[in-house]
């Protein structure tokens, strides 16, 4: 197969012409586009709606903290262990108290 | 280059896909009537069947569909859609390639045949014929190789546009343009000896 051959192959297959669409098409890909999710339109947030998306989840994450830090406290003294409260007022105690070394 | 009339369609594309994305769904179906016989021929090239050439249109549409949202307007939709038929070509031949059959004589014309076996280098083959024989020697290429030798020698594009279209780097396209045509050749020279 020499190039001139190939040449005139190439030349020969551009001049074949493709199917025309049947008559039904642009409503067959509607039928097709309508089973699909529908797009939303593209949605702009500011920086305030994006704190209102994630305020429910920061208020309970915020709530878990604070209940879980109670019932530790609440464990602990039942348990006869120190107090968390009084251990923060020794330590507080101590550290006034202390000559301050720094 | 755009023209003065292209420019029209382009912003008149940009204002439907703009109503297409605001949920105006029916917009979308002047869409795909001025975009069609473009997608066919491009699609055309690459499959013989015109029912799989169908099916492969409408499958690019509607990816076309999925991805409306990322379509910026920065480029004609036309070049868009362009290049999602090409992807799906790829695909498609990719899938093909895996269940391909033997590369055989009987699938040719007679024409076709009678043009294989002649010596003359001026015999010429009516555009049907001539793609039947590519159609059949290209089977040896690789499904990138395949859309790459399309693109440039049948469908006439150029290097920047098969990159656009591919999203292959330059030298990589010229390098796979050289090497498929010379896979071509011994394709064909393997149909003659057949």
């Amino acid at each position: 197969m020499n190039e001139q051959k190939l040449k005139g192959l190439f030349v020969a297959a551009r001049k074949e012409t493709a199917p025309a669409p049947p008559a039904g098409f642009a409503a067959d890909v509607l039928r097709a586009v309508r089973r699909e999710k529908p797009i939303s339109p593209p949605e702009t947030f500011s920086v305030f709606d994006q704190l209102n998306r994630f305020f429910p989840k920061l208020a309970w994450a915020a709530a878990a903290i604070i209940v879980l830090g109670v019932a530790t406290d609440f464990g602990l003294a039942a348990a006869g262990g120190p107090d968390l409260s009084d251990g923060l007022s020794q330590i507080s105690a101590q550290w006034f108290l202390t000559p301050n070394e720094f | 280059m755009v023209r003065a009339g292209d420019a029209q369609t382009v912003s008149d594309d940009a204002e439907l896909l703009e109503r297409v994305r605001n949920g105006a769904t029916d917009d979308f179906t002047e869409i795909v009537q001025r975009h069609q016989s473009r997608v066919f021929a491009i699609l055309h090239r690459y499959e013989r069947d015109v029912q799989k050439v169908e099916d492969l249109a409408q499958e690019t549409f509607v990816k076309a569909w999925r991805a409306l949202a990322q379509f910026d307007g920065r480029a004609p939709f036309e070049h868009w859609i362009s290049k999602i038929a090409v992807r799906v070509a790829l695909d498609h031949l990719r899938r093909q390639k895996r269940r391909q059959k033997e590369i055989g004589l009987p699938e040719l014309g007679e024409d076709a045949l009678d043009w294989l076996h002649s010596d003359d280098e001026k015999s010429e083959l009516d555009g049907r014929a001539a793609a039947e024989v590519l159609e059949l020697a290209m089977r040896e290429l690789s499904p990138a190789d395949r859309v790459v030798i399309t693109m440039q020698e049948i469908e006439g594009r150029s290097v920047k546009e098969i990159c656009a279209a591919t999203g292959s780097s330059s030298v990589a396209v010229r390098v796979r343009a050289l090497r498929a045509r010379a896979k071509l050749k011994r394709a064909l020279e393997k149909l003659v000896n057949l």
